[in-house]
């Protein structure tokens, strides 16, 4: 049994580096968003392997389901078919290359020089929504409830920009 | 703590304000909400009190700072007088509710004793200025500049939270105590973990996005030109102040144990940021420009303070940025009546020839406009004096001293584009005819500007406080 | 699980085999007409000529489709779909997956559907398909919404996310005490009654409301008249699946009917008893303990399944008759519909629920 769910994790990791892979390489911004939305679904098997199931269908829901979507719609509004390869100079990609490289290499070196304490104890039902809601509600009381004020600003904000004003004609 | 939660309130209350026919009532709503805000603030002085399963801290910092940050909100409500009386204006409800949940967010990140804290109140205040920045739906300009900055911004916040998601990894806490213990062990140890570092540096790239520090000042100049002005003055002001009231605590309680490792990459970037914004500052051409990369300037001088990090540098910021609050309030408050009155190729202009002969046609404006740029620059008598005094003598302490060269040289740099504008009110000679300003925008000018004048001759009097 | 396997791939299939003969059966009823008649004794093997036809058929890819995607879009949508029957349970004890996330679960797998469509639309690269993928997608995300809304009601009162609890509380082997009308004061036990008395629909009577903004969101998140925007014929062709032909338009259409069965199934097991008998023990007639075996039996898993079955078919007949009543809506009434009546009515519903639930029960 564990070494299936070990095999499981390899697959799994697998396919989520290929699709994320993809998503920066695809030549099409389609299939880039559909790999993103295949690199989400890995993300969250991995959640199932980790016992976060709640965690698992959440990201499944927000973002392959709402944001991916809304990602989809207006990609294909704007109609992107035929890929014009956009023309930067040199010295941005040169500068762009060094920064992601350095960084990349700052992140791998920090991970591989990282002890992982062992945890103290294990707990099963961690990812569970019972526990999930009473951490949430309890210890994360204050930043939940000013969430809303920040989703509200934000529904606020694109409500006002997004309406139509006097003498504003759409299309 | 009541002011954030009071502030919360009144922004739904005033949403519900709009409803209503007459739009006179948001105004003086809106001041009273902030005035009752700033008396449930100043209610906590004394009191030491950790909310809601140390979610918040509540000291005297945080009303110093929450202070500073509602008194500029008070005074750039009271120029936003033209809400609301034009068609360019249409959701005037919106515009002051959004600006009380900007505060809340500011307030959030002053009192934060939580990382999970601080990214919410970044997002509250940066989503809230996303919006505000694009409010002139009909300027492309404020359209580019609105998209330029939720672009750069969420990008900078995805790297705070990174930063936040790495820290966490490698203390397992989110709240500074925690962290400020495993640092300080982990130190003494000499085994602080390789993921500290990397996060630490995440996080501090995103604060130094929000303060616009070089080099992540690059949305700066283009977001306050394209913004509107009355929302410029807000964005330079309240999340400049709130941003380094953040940055340094996060610095200086979290990550006091590591001071050796940031110190050296903060104190480059505040060398960069003084020399990019003082130098590029004196090459504008327009007055709303040059108070952009100014305000980069001024990120660099506050930068300074938290290199320095020896107790003295928390007052040193908190008087820096009231001082310099008052100064950019009242600036931006004759740039807009300025702007509003001339036009230049279809908009308001915003050069310094606008300010031609200024001191003949409306010497009280021009004078308002004179001594904040006189505190900007850091002239004795004026509040901006001491606010540089303070920060260098900080620097002092801290054996600065190559740092403070630069940025003393760096202030007579600043000397120069200030006075541009000084020259143009009063040498040159009057082209338009007087502008007209309301009562109630002449009263907050003139009391930004007294304001600015006490402070100058008399700094104790609020440095005790501090 | 295998047997739940087993029993989901058989119903979906069946589904549409009985779907679309039963729907053309109903629509010539309704219309006063035959239906189908020659093929068969009453036109009973109408639909395996209709599926032979189909099997048979060139499998057309257009010229400047996007190739691979739009070979793929079928297949997902229809995995999407059948990925949900894994968390309805088809008894007392056959049930996919036991996870405690059910209906959560169905939730995601309902927004997933979008993503299929979507690629179909678009990688038809036909205008009539984009159009119509775009307001399935439209109408799928709006009505999601008070469709949430009103899940998230049950599973207020049912203190679970999870498809068997919410099964066992609505009936006779409930662990729960259930009062008439969930009003716990006037003290009227029908626990050992059972039947329809127990059901969700019975026990907060405001579920009445809700089942009904459920019943209109899950029309449409199906597609079906009258909020048929996406695939209107008489505008845009075909909708999203205008181009696809042969065993790959079976496949959509098999999705289609697969949902509706799948949006019944969880209507009947959120509202209305799931696998439970809907006939109540009177006094010595033990109407509810005859009709259904006791979990951990043959029978009772047999007993579960019929009556789910019975009720899903009910609320399939159901759809099929307003598609054949109701006309069409226009894009902007679909929208009114959705956001400015079903989610504030949903939104209401949930905080009486939450004051039910604090004081009623």
């Amino acid at each position: 049994m564990q070494n299936q769910i070990l095999y499981v994790w390899y697959l799994l990791t697998a396919v989520t580096i290929l699709a994320a892979l993809l998503v920066v390489l695809a030549k099409n911004p389609i299939h880039s968003v559909l790999s993103l939305v295949v690199t989400f679904f890995c993300l969250s098997a991995h959640y199932v392997l980790l016992n976060a199931q709640f965690l698992a269908v959440v990201n499944i829901i927000v973002y392959a389901g709402a944001i991916m979507v809304l990602f989809l719609f207006v990609i294909m509004f704007l109609n992107l078919r035929e890929y014009t390869e956009e023309t930067k100079s040199n010295f941005a990609k040169l500068g762009a290359a060094v920064v992601g490289g350095v960084t990349l290499v700052a992140i791998i070196a920090a991970l591989k020089k990282v002890q992982y304490p062992m945890p103290m104890r294990y707990d099963v039902r961690t990812g569970f929504v019972e526990t999930l809601g009473e951490v949430l509600f309890r210890d994360y009381l204050l930043p939940f409830e000013l969430v809303t004020v920040l989703f509200f600003v934000a529904m606020v904000g694109a409500v006002m920009l997004g309406k139509r004003e006097k003498g504003e004609r759409h299309f | 703590m009541l002011s954030i939660i009071s502030l919360s309130i009144f922004g739904i209350v005033n949403l519900f304000l709009g409803f209503l026919k007459s739009r006179r009532i948001l105004l003086p709503a809106t001041l009273l909400f902030l005035i009752v805000a700033l008396i449930l603030n100043s209610m906590d002085w004394n009191q030491q009190a950790l909310y809601f399963g140390d979610m918040l801290r509540v000291n005297n910092v945080f009303v110093n700072f929450a202070g500073i940050v509602l008194i500029t909100a008070l005074l750039i409500v009271g120029i936003s007088r033209h809400f609301g009386n034009d068609e360019e204006h249409t959701h005037p409800a919106e515009y002051y509710a959004i600006l009380l949940f900007s505060v809340t967010g500011a307030l959030m990140m002053i009192g934060f004793e939580n990382l999970i804290m601080l990214f919410v109140g970044v997002e509250v205040l940066s989503v809230a200025m996303y919006v505000l920045t694009g409010t002139d739906k009909r300027n492309i300009r404020s359209n580019e500049a609105a998209l330029k900055y939720f672009l750069m911004g969420s990008f900078a916040t995805g790297l705070l939270l990174f930063g936040v998601a790495m820290v966490y990894g490698a203390t397992g806490s989110f709240k500074l105590g925690g962290i400020a213990s495993y640092v300080q062990m982990a130190s003494m140890y000499g085994a602080v973990s390789p993921l500290l570092y990397v996060g630490l540096l995440f996080l501090f790239i995103g604060m130094l996005f929000k303060v616009s520090a070089a080099p992540f000042h690059f949305w700066t100049p283009d977001v306050y030109e394209g913004a509107p002005t009355i929302f410029t003055a807000f964005m330079s002001t309240v999340v400049k102040t709130a941003g380094f009231a953040a940055f340094y605590k996060i610095a200086s309680t979290a990550f006091a144990g590591v001071y050796g490792f940031w110190a050296q990459s903060l104190a480059v970037m505040a060398v960069l940021t003084l020399l990019i914004g003082n130098i590029t500052a004196a090459y504008q051409g327009s007055f709303k420009r040059m108070m952009a990369y100014s305000s980069i300037s001024h990120a660099g001088y506050l930068l300074l303070a938290v290199v320095a990090k020896v107790p003295s540098s928390q007052s040193a910021i908190l008087f820096y940025s009231l001082s310099y609050s008052l100064a950019t309030v009242a600036a931006f408050g004759v740039l807009m009546a300025v702007s509003e009155s001339r036009q230049f190729e279809g908009r308001g202009d915003d050069r310094y020839e606008a300010f031609n002969g200024l001191a003949k046609t409306n010497p009280l404006l021009a004078f308002v406009l004179t001594v904040s740029m006189l505190s900007l620059a850091g002239i004795p008598l004026t509040a901006g004096f001491w606010g540089k005094f303070f920060i260098f003598s900080a620097a002092v302490q801290a054996n600065l001293t190559s740092l403070l060269v630069i940025a003393v040289l760096m202030s007579c740099v600043g000397i120069y584009y200030y006075f541009r504008v000084i020259i143009a009110m009063y040498l040159k000679p009057a082209e338009g005819e007087g502008i007209s300003v309301s009562a109630g925008f002449t009263l907050t000018l003139v009391l930004t500007t007294v304001l600015t004048l006490l402070l100058g001759v008399f700094p104790d009097v609020v440095k005790n406080i501090f | 699980m295998l047997p739940s396997l087993l029993i989901c791939l058989a119903l979906t299939l069946a589904s549409v085999v009985v779907g679309v003969y039963a729907e053309r059966k109903l629509s010539g009823f309704i219309q006063d007409r035959m239906g189908p008649t020659e093929v068969g004794p009453y036109g009973l093997l109408q639909l395996g000529a209709d599926l032979i036809k189909l099997l048979q058929k060139e499998d057309i890819i257009p010229y400047l489709a996007d190739r691979k995607l739009f070979l793929i879009a079928p297949g997902l949508i229809f995995t999407a779909v059948f990925l949900g029957y894994a968390v309805i349970p088809l008894g007392p004890d056959w049930i996919g997956s036991a996870t405690s996330l059910g209906v959560f679960w169905l939730m995601a797998i309902v927004s997933l559907d979008v993503i299929g469509i979507l690629m179909a639309g678009w990688a038809s690269n036909n205008k009539y398909s984009l159009l119509g993928a775009m307001r399935s997608v439209a109408q799928i995300v709006s009505y999601e919404v008070p469709l949430g809304l009103v899940v998230l009601c049950v599973a207020m009162l049912n203190q679970s996310l999870d498809l068997q609890e919410i099964s066992f509380g609505q009936g006779i082997y409930t662990p729960h005490p259930v009062y008439f009308f969930g009003i716990k004061s006037w003290g009227l036990d029908v626990t050992a009654a059972g039947g329809f008395l127990s059901w969700n629909i019975f026990r907060m009577p405001l579920f009445f409301v809700a089942f009904i903004i459920y019943f209109i969101a899950s029309l449409a998140e199906c597609n079906r008249a009258p909020f048929d925007l996406p695939e209107a014929e008489s505008e845009l062709v075909g909708g999203f699946h205008t181009e696809y032909s042969g065993f790959r338009w079976a496949l959509v259409f098999l999705s289609e009917y697969a949902m509706m069965l799948l949006v019944s199934m969880l209507g009947v097991v959120l509202f209305l008893g799931s696998w439970n008998t809907p006939l109540p023990n009177i006094g010595p007639v033990r109407l509810a303990d005859w009709t259904s075996g006791a979990p951990g039996t043959i029978l009772g898993g047999i007993t579960g399944l019929a009556w789910l079955l019975i009720k899903s078919a009910v609320l399939v007949f159901v759809q099929m008759w307003v598609r054949w009543t109701y006309p069409r809506l226009r894009v902007d009434q679909l929208m009114y519909l959705g956001w400015k009546v079903l989610t504030p009515a949903a939104l209401l519903l949930v905080f009486l629920t939450g004051i039910w639930r604090l004081w009623m029960v």
